[in-house]
């Protein structure tokens, strides 16, 4: 794994909802090939900057680049950009009128261009992947809420992208299908890929993360290895926040 | 099952197998008011034309063709509808400023004419320029009119499609177009489908407006019969009954397509 390589800049960046300000002076480099765990108590900015990172919220100032391409500027092809970042949701949000196999397909047909039968090709491999393929045929409101979100991670997937960002991806589910996810959230990580993820899944951070960061209100306060984190934090806050979830 | 008997009233007591304690539309049996409108209006026409064939069955002989005008000037109004009512609830949606101000201020405009003005100054007004059958124009001014309430039909309908579809379109590399396209319109579809059918029995009911710009509709055709033989009342008897038989054949169409799309979700 080279640690060498920048796949995401943040620097300085500022958000404003109305008064609040959700992200203050944020800055953050993430290296390819690196998994990076953002952890913090709700509303303190942390789904906003992952979800910043790929355009879904505008920054007031500041600049984000991914694998170079600077994001929020508007000469940027966003959505060839953001072919290349992979992103899970909180509420999997799968396309509900599609199967599985189609869910996983479509953006590969008409953002990829790929064949039926390539796009089909690539689906299966990668809802083996996730443990899913006897599912291919159905539609998601059939489907668990972890069977949905490895659905919605193999969509993700099938892009190729070079990041995977996952915002909250265990927060909704029943507390008997989280392992499901989380593994094939490892078995991701094995692979090499670049992931940012936003949990409070300790346990996970604890176990795949090369780098955490806490936020509190909208800026990072710490940031270090797991085992430095979790056992040894320097900031009282972060120490108050691992406190109550722990 | 759990019967639970009393002695005193066992009549009203409900098995908690029994089901829902509020009745449905089944419950109600042969007597809703559809079928007594249905069933009732179908009746009194047999009656009509059997007990008195004349002037009756004359008149339910000439009114067919106005049928057919009726359906053509409404099917052809309802698809270009339909299509400046895509239009339209997009331009409502954009976060463009001049497109939303177009399809705003074309909504506001043609909700605050009358129809009927409407249809009088599109025909007269692109008879200036060209020279239009009246049945075109007729259609031109019911889609006109129309499109500015489907246009808000489709807006509701993309609206009440949750944004996290739009996101996960989007994160994926999708433009707004395909998003649109592959995933937003085809769920707002099932929303959309049944207020458009309702539109679709108001347009059949509007239509009649035409009339008056000497397009034969059913209407029309009854205002001919009349003024030949005089029998004014027996004819708008007749054409009010064709009216409702056609509107509640079709509500209840379109009814039974709603169902089904229950079902399928």
């Amino acid at each position: 794994m080279s640690k060498n390589n920048v796949m995401i800049r943040v620097q300085n960046v500022v958000k404003h909802f109305g008064a609040l300000k959700a992200l203050d002076n944020v800055s953050l480099d993430v290296y390819d090939g690196e998994k990076l765990v953002i952890i913090g108590p709700s509303g303190s900015g942390k789904s906003t900057l992952l979800r910043a990172l790929n355009r879904l919220e505008t920054v007031d100032s500041g600049r984000i680049f991914v694998d170079g391409a600077q994001i929020n500027d508007q000469q940027t092809d966003i959505n060839k950009v953001r072919e290349e970042i992979g992103m899970v949701f909180q509420s999997f949000n799968l396309f509900p009128h599609k199967t599985v196999l189609e869910n996983v397909n479509l953006a590969q047909m008409v953002v990829r261009k790929r064949s039926r039968r390539e796009a089909t090709e690539i689906s299966r491999a990668l809802l083996k992947k996730v443990f899913i393929s006897e599912k291919e045929d159905q539609y998601p409101s059939k489907l668990s809420g972890g069977q949905q979100q490895r659905v919605a991670i193999a969509r993700a997937l099938a892009m190729k992208p070079k990041v995977m960002l996952f915002d909250e991806p265990t927060s909704a589910l029943d507390p008997e299908t989280i392992g499901e996810v989380l593994d094939v959230m490892k078995n991701l990580a094995l692979d090499g890929m670049t992931m940012i993820v936003v949990t409070h899944e300790m346990g996970f951070a604890r176990e795949v993360a090369d780098r955490v960061i806490f936020m509190d209100c909208g800026a990072i306060l710490e940031e270090g290895p797991p085992e430095h984190f979790f056992t040894n934090p320097s900031q009282e806050r972060t120490r108050l926040f691992l406190n109550q979830i722990l | 099952m759990a019967q639970v008997t009393d002695s005193k009233s066992p009549k009203t007591v409900i098995a908690v197998t029994d089901g829902s304690a509020i009745p449905t539309r089944r419950d109600l049996g042969l007597f809703t008011a559809w079928r007594v409108s249905f069933v009732g209006a179908l009746l009194i026409v047999i009656a009509l034309v059997g007990f008195k064939p004349d002037p009756y069955w004359e008149i339910l002989k000439f009114l067919p063709d106005g049928i057919v005008v009726t359906f053509q000037v409404t099917v052809m109004s309802i698809l270009l509808a339909l299509v400046i009512g895509l239009f339209t609830g997009l331009g409502r949606l954009s976060n463009n400023k001049i497109i939303n101000g177009i399809a705003s201020v074309y909504v506001e405009v043609v909700r605050g004419i009358p129809l009927l003005v409407q249809l009088f100054y599109i025909y007269f007004a692109l008879g200036r320029i060209v020279n239009v059958p009246p049945l075109t124009s007729a259609v031109v001014a019911m889609a006109v009119c129309y499109g500015a309430y489907m246009g808000e039909i489709f807006r509701a309908g993309i609206e009440s499609i949750h944004k996290g579809q739009r996101e996960a379109a989007r994160s994926l590399g999708m433009t707004s177009v395909q998003t649109m396209r592959y995933v937003i319109l085809p769920q707002a579809f099932k929303t959309i489908l049944p207020p458009i059918g309702n539109e679709f029995v108001a347009l059949l009911k509007d239509s009649s407006l035409v009339s008056i710009l000497a397009v034969s509709d059913l209407l029309r055709r009854g205002r001919e019969f009349a003024a030949q033989s005089f029998t004014y009342f027996e004819t708008y008897t007749m054409v009010a009954l064709m009216y409702l038989i056609i509107t509640l054949f079709l509500s209840k169409l379109i009814s039974i397509m709603e169902e089904r799309i229950g079902v399928e979700k």
